[in-house]
C-alpha cells in the first residue's frame, strides 16, 4: 500500500425522508438508536475514527436533508465526498424507486473527477418493521439494481437493532479509503487495481 | 447617509432652533454664570458653545442640541453640556431625557481622553472618555468649534495628541507608558501588556459581551444600581487584562445607554450634593468588590491565533478594512461611518423588558377591543415579548390573523367564519376514500411524508408525547390541510418545526391553521422548491457581515463559506431548533412585530456569528468545522444577548443594512400577486 498522509474520508448519506439515515449514522457512530430524532433540517456530520491496517482514519459521516426539496443544497455538502451511501426502507417501494434520483443528483452535484467509478453502497435499511412482514423491496429485487449500477456493494440492516450497520459501514470506510487513494495516487500500482476490482466485484462482502 | 441628513435638516428641530439662536460662539463669556445654574461661585467660563448636539437615535427630530461650556474654578477644569430648554417641538423627546443627558460639572481630572472626528461629510464630533472608561454620547459641534474646545482644554490641563493618533488627546497623560499604549488607538492585539496576559484574550471578551454583561446585571437587579459603576475603576487597575478591555470599549465608544445613563446619575448626584462629593462617592465605593462573570468557555479564544479585530469594536479598523474594499467588494454599499458607530453606542446594550401581561394588555385596547397603538405595542412586546398567558391573543394579531384594529365582536364573527372556512378545506382531503387514495399518488406521498414527520416533532414535550397523542394528530390535520389549502406549495420538511408552537399556543385547529397560514404567507418562500426564499436571505445575511464585520466576511471568503449554508437551519425554521421551546416563542413573537425591521432574523444571525467571530477565526474553522460548530450551538445561545446585539446592529447598519436585503426577501410579502410557486410535477 503507497504511503501516504490521508486522514479525512469523507462519506455521504442520501435517501428519502424518513428511511433512517439519521439512525444509521448514530447507531453506527454512538451505538444508540432513539425515536425522537427530529427531521434532519440542512446538514450535520459526524466522525468516527477507523483503522486499516495500522492507519488511523477519520471518518466524517454527513447526514443531510431527505426532502428533494432541499436537493440544491447539496452542491454544498457533495462536494469532497469519498462515499456516497444510498439508503431506502425495505418497507417503501417509493423510497428504493428513488435511489436512481439521488444517485444521479450527487454526480451531478459532487461531479466527482471519475463518476463512473465513484464508489456508492446501498443500504435498505428497517428490515426489523413487523417482523419483515410489511416488507416491499425483495433483497433480489435491490440486488438487481445494485449490479446494474456498476456492483454496488448492497448492504440490509436495522438500524433500530443494530443489526449489520457495522458492517455496512466498515466497507463504506474501505471504499471511501480506495476511492481518495485513486485520486490521489496516478501511478498505476498494479496490485493496488486488482485488489479494487476485485473487492468491487465481491460487492464487499468480504 | 451624510446627505441624507443634510438634507433632512429642513424638518430638523435643532437645526431650526440653531437658526433663530444664530451661530456665533461665545468665548471666554463671562455670562454663564447667568445662563446656567450648574456654575459654582466663583467658577470663570473659559468655553462656551452653542448648538453642540448628540444624536440619541438615528432620527434627526430627536437630537438634542445644547450649550458646551468649560468652566474654570481655581486650578479645576470642568465641563458642562446643558441642552436647551423647551427647544424642540418633539413630544418624544421627554424631559427625562434631556435630564438623561445633560452633561454637569465633570471635571477633568476624571477625562481621560478626548477623541475629535472629522467626517468628510457632516460635522465634526467628539467624544470625551472618562478615566473610568465611561464614554459619553458624541457631541455634534453644529457650529465648529472642536480646535477652540482643544485649545481651551490646553491652557488650563494638561493635554498632549497621542502619538499613536492624532485625533486623540490625552488628558492627565502622565508619561505612564501603559495608560498611553491604552488610550492609542493601536488595535487590542497589538498593545503589549506587562502582566503578560495576551491581548488576545481581551480581544475575545469584546466590548459586545462587557456590555452584556453591565446589561444583564441590570436586569437582574431590576434597576440601576450606581455603586456598581463606580466599583469599576478600582477592579480595573487590578487587573491588566480586564483593564484592557474596558479600554476597548471606552476606545470605541460603545458604550451603552445604559452605562451612560448611570454616568449622568453618578454626576447628577453628585451636583446635588455639591461639587467635592463626586471624588467622594466614586471613591467611597470603590471598594465594593463585584463579581467578575466568567465569560463563556466557548468563547475563550486561542492566545496565538491573530484575529483581526471586529470593526465594530474599533472605528478606525472599520474605517480602514471598509475605506480599502469601499471601490471594490463593497459594490454600491455606501460604507458606514463613525457617525454610526457612535448611534450605536446609544442604543447597545438597551435591556430587555419584562413581557407584556395582562394588565398591561388591556391598556392597548379600546372598550370595543380595538389596538389603539398598535405601534406602540408592538414596540412593547419587541423589547419584552408576551407572558405566555397572553399569547393565544396577541400572537393572531403579530401573525395578522386578526386586524389590530377590528373589535371584539368582529373577531368573533371572523373567528367562526374561518372556522367553517376551515372545515371546508379539511373536507377536501377527509373526504378521500382509500380506494380513491390508491388512484392518487400525490396524495399519499404527501400525507406520508406528514405522517413521518408530526411523529418526530417535539416529541418530547409534554403535549406532544405519547402514543396516540390528540395534539400530534391536530398538527397531522393542520399540515394536510395547508398542503390543499396551498397545494401548489405542499408540505415541506420544517413546517411541523412551524406549526407546532403556533398549535401549542393556540389550542383551537382553526386558529392554528389560519395563524400558520398566516406566517406561511412570509415564510412560504423558505420551502420553495427553487429554495429561492433561502438563497436570498442567506445571501442578505452575506452582505450584512460584509457591512458589519468585513474581517469575519473576509474570513468567510478565504475559506469558502459565503454560502452562508451553515445558517440553513437558524433561517429556515426561525431558529426553532436552536432554543429551547419557551425562548422560541419568546424569539418569535419579538420577530413578529416587525418593529425595528422585518429583517431582524438576519441580524441575529449575524449578531450570533459575531459573538463567536473570535472563536470561528481563531480556530480557523473551515466550512465542515463551521458548520458541526453552529450546529452544536444548539441550546446555548443567550437569547437576551442576542436580540440586544441584533438590535444595535440593525439601527447600526440602518438604510446600509436594508439596501443589504433584496427587496422581496421573506419575510416580506411578496412583491407580486402571481403564482408564487410554479407549479411542477414533482412537487410533493
Amino acid at each position: 500500500m503507497p504511503s501516504r498522509r490521508r486522514t479525512l474520508l469523507k462519506v455521504i448519506i442520501l435517501g428519502d425522508s424518513g428511511v433512517g439515515k439519521t439512525s444509521l449514522m448514530n447507531q453506527y457512530v454512538n451505538k444508540k438508536f432513539s425515536n425522537q430524532y427530529k427531521a434532519t433540517i440542512g446538514a450535520d456530520f459526524l466522525t468516527k475514527e477507523v483503522q486499516f491496517e495500522d492507519r488511523l482514519f477519520t471518518l466524517q459521516i454527513w447526514d443531510t436533508a431527505g426532502q428533494e426539496r432541499f436537493q440544491s443544497l447539496g452542491v454544498a455538502f457533495y462536494r469532497g465526498a469519498d462515499c456516497c451511501v444510498l439508503v431506502y426502507d425495505v418497507n417503501s417501494m417509493k423510497s428504493f424507486d428513488n435511489l436512481n434520483n439521488w444517485r444521479e443528483e450527487f454526480l451531478i452535484q459532487a461531479s466527482p473527477s471519475d463518476p463512473e467509478n465513484f464508489p456508492f453502497v446501498v443500504i435498505g435499511n428497517k428490515i426489523d418493521v413487523d417482523g419483515g412482514n410489511s416488507r416491499v423491496v425483495s433483497e433480489k429485487k435491490a440486488r438487481a439494481w445494485c449490479a446494474s449500477k456498476g456492483n454496488i456493494p448492497y448492504f440490509e440492516t436495522s438500524a433500530k437493532e443494530g443489526i449489520n450497520v457495522e458492517e455496512a459501514f466498515q466497507c463504506i470506510a474501505k471504499n471511501a479509503l480506495k476511492s481518495g487513494e485513486e485520486e490521489e495516487i496516478y501511478l498505476p500500482d498494479t496490485i493496488d487495481v486488482a485488489s479494487n476490482s476485485q473487492s468491487r466485484s465481491s460487492g464487499c462482502e468480504c | 447617509m451624510h446627505e441624507t441628513e443634510i438634507h433632512d435638516l429642513s424638518d430638523d428641530a435643532d437645526y431650526a432652533a440653531s437658526q433663530q439662536q444664530g451661530s456665533a460662539s461665545i468665548m471666554r463669556s463671562d455670562s454663564g454664570r447667568q445662563s446656567s445654574s450648574s456654575e459654582p461661585d466663583g467658577a470663570e467660563v473659559v468655553y462656551s458653545k452653542d448648538n453642540v448636539t448628540i444624536h440619541p437615535t438615528q432620527f434627526a427630530s430627536e437630537r438634542i442640541s445644547g450649550r458646551l461650556k468649560l468652566i474654570k474654578q481655581g486650578s479645576s477644569l470642568f465641563m458642562t453640556w446643558i441642552p436647551y430648554k423647551g427647544q424642540s417641538s418633539n413630544a418624544r423627546l421627554s424631559e427625562k431625557d434631556r435630564n438623561l443627558y445633560t452633561i454637569r460639572a465633570v471635571p477633568f481630572t476624571e477625562v481621560r481622553s478626548v477623541r475629535r472626528h472629522t467626517p468628510a461629510l457632516g460635522w465634526q464630533y467628539i467624544i470625551v472618555v472618562l478615566s473610568s472608561g465611561l464614554a459619553f454620547p458624541p457631541l455634534y459641534f453644529y457650529n465648529g468649534g472642536v480646535k477652540e474646545f482643544l485649545a481651551t482644554i490646553k491652557q488650563h490641563v494638561f493635554l498632549v495628541r497621542s502619538a499613536e493618533d492624532a485625533n486623540v488627546f490625552l488628558i492627565n497623560d502622565f508619561e505612564n507608558p501603559l495608560q498611553r499604549t491604552l488610550s492609542s488607538l493601536e488595535l487590542p492585539r497589538a498593545v503589549s501588556v506587562g502582566s503578560g496576559h495576551s491581548t488576545s484574550i481581551s480581544v475575545g471578551e469584546s466590548p459586545l459581551v462587557e456590555t452584556q454583561e453591565r446589561s444583564n446585571r441590570n436586569v437582574r437587579d431590576g434597576r440601576l444600581s450606581v455603586s456598581e459603576y463606580s466599583g469599576r475603576p478600582r477592579q480595573k487597575s487590578q487587573d491588566p487584562a480586564r483593564d484592557l478591555s474596558i479600554h476597548v470599549l471606552e476606545k470605541f465608544s460603545l458604550v451603552t445607554k445604559f452605562a451612560r445613563e448611570t454616568t449622568s446619575q453618578i454626576f447628577g448626584e453628585a451636583h446635588t450634593n455639591g461639587f467635592g462629593a463626586i471624588e467622594k462617592r466614586r471613591y467611597n465605593q470603590s471598594s465594593i468588590d463585584q463579581p467578575q462573570k466568567v465569560s463563556n468557555s466557548v468563547e475563550k479564544v486561542p492566545d496565538e491565533a491573530p484575529i483581526a479585530s471586529d470593526p465594530l469594536e474599533k472605528i478606525s479598523c472599520m474605517k480602514h478594512n471598509l475605506g480599502e474594499e469601499a471601490a471594490t467588494d463593497v459594490g454600491n454599499f455606501e460604507l458606514i461611518n463613525c457617525e454610526e458607530f457612535d448611534k450605536l453606542a446609544l442604543v447597545w446594550g438597551k435591556p430587555r423588558q419584562p413581557a407584556l401581561g395582562p394588565e398591561e394588555w388591556v391598556t392597548f385596547l379600546d372598550s370595543e377591543g380595538r389596538i389603539t397603538d398598535s405601534k406602540a405595542l408592538r414596540k412593547r412586546i419587541f423589547y419584552g415579548g408576551v407572558e405566555h398567558i397572553l399569547r393565544k391573543e396577541v400572537w393572531a394579531f403579530l401573525l395578522g390573523y386578526h386586524a389590530y384594529d377590528s373589535t371584539y365582536a368582529e373577531r368573533e364573527y371572523f373567528r367562526s367564519l374561518k372556522k367553517s372556512e376551515y372545515e371546508t378545506i379539511k373536507n377536501q382531503w377527509q373526504s378521500i376514500s382509500p380506494e380513491q387514495a390508491k388512484r392518487f399518488t400525490k396524495f399519499r406521498e404527501r400525507k406520508g411524508l406528514i405522517d413521518k414527520d408530526v411523529v418526530r416533532t417535539d416529541r418530547s414535550l409534554s403535549f406532544y408525547d405519547g402514543d396516540d397523542n390528540p395534539n400530534v394528530n391536530l398538527l397531522r390535520d393542520i399540515l394536510l390541510t395547508y398542503s390543499f389549502y396551498n397545494f401548489d406549495l405542499g408540505y415541506c420538511q420544517g413546517m411541523s418545526d412551524l406549526l407546532s408552537p403556533i398549535l401549542f399556543v393556540m389550542g383551537d385547529e382553526s386558529e392554528s391553521f389560519w395563524c400558520f397560514v398566516s406566517l406561511m404567507e412570509r415564510l412560504g418562500p423558505n420551502f420553495n422548491r427553487d429554495q429561492n426564499g433561502m438563497h436570498t436571505q442567506l445571501f442578505a445575511i452575506s452582505k450584512l457581515v460584509e457591512l458589519l464585520d468585513s474581517p469575519l466576511h473576509n474570513y468567510f471568503k478565504q475559506h469558502d463559506c459565503l454560502n452562508y449554508f451553515f445558517c440553513f437551519r437558524w433561517v429556515l425554521i426561525q431558529f426553532k431548533r436552536e432554543f429551547e421551546y419557551e425562548k422560541t416563542m419568546r424569539l418569535w413573537e419579538v420577530l413578529w412585530t416587525h418593529y425595528l425591521s422585518e429583517h431582524l432574523h438576519l441580524y441575529v444571525c449575524v449578531a450570533i456569528l459575531k459573538r463567536y467571530r473570535n472563536k470561528i477565526m481563531g480556530e480557523q474553522m473551515d466550512f465542515d468545522t463551521l458548520l458541526k460548530f453552529i450546529n452544536e450551538l444548539s441550546g446555548q445561545i443567550e437569547l437576551d444577548a442576542v436580540l440586544r446585539d441584533a438590535e444595535a446592529l440593525c439601527i447600526c447598519a440602518g438604510e446600509n443594512g436594508a439596501a443589504c436585503i433584496p427587496p422581496g426577501t421573506p419575510p416580506s410579502l411578496p412583491i407580486d400577486n402571481g403564482l408564487w410557486y410554479p407549479q411542477q410535477d414533482d412537487v410533493l
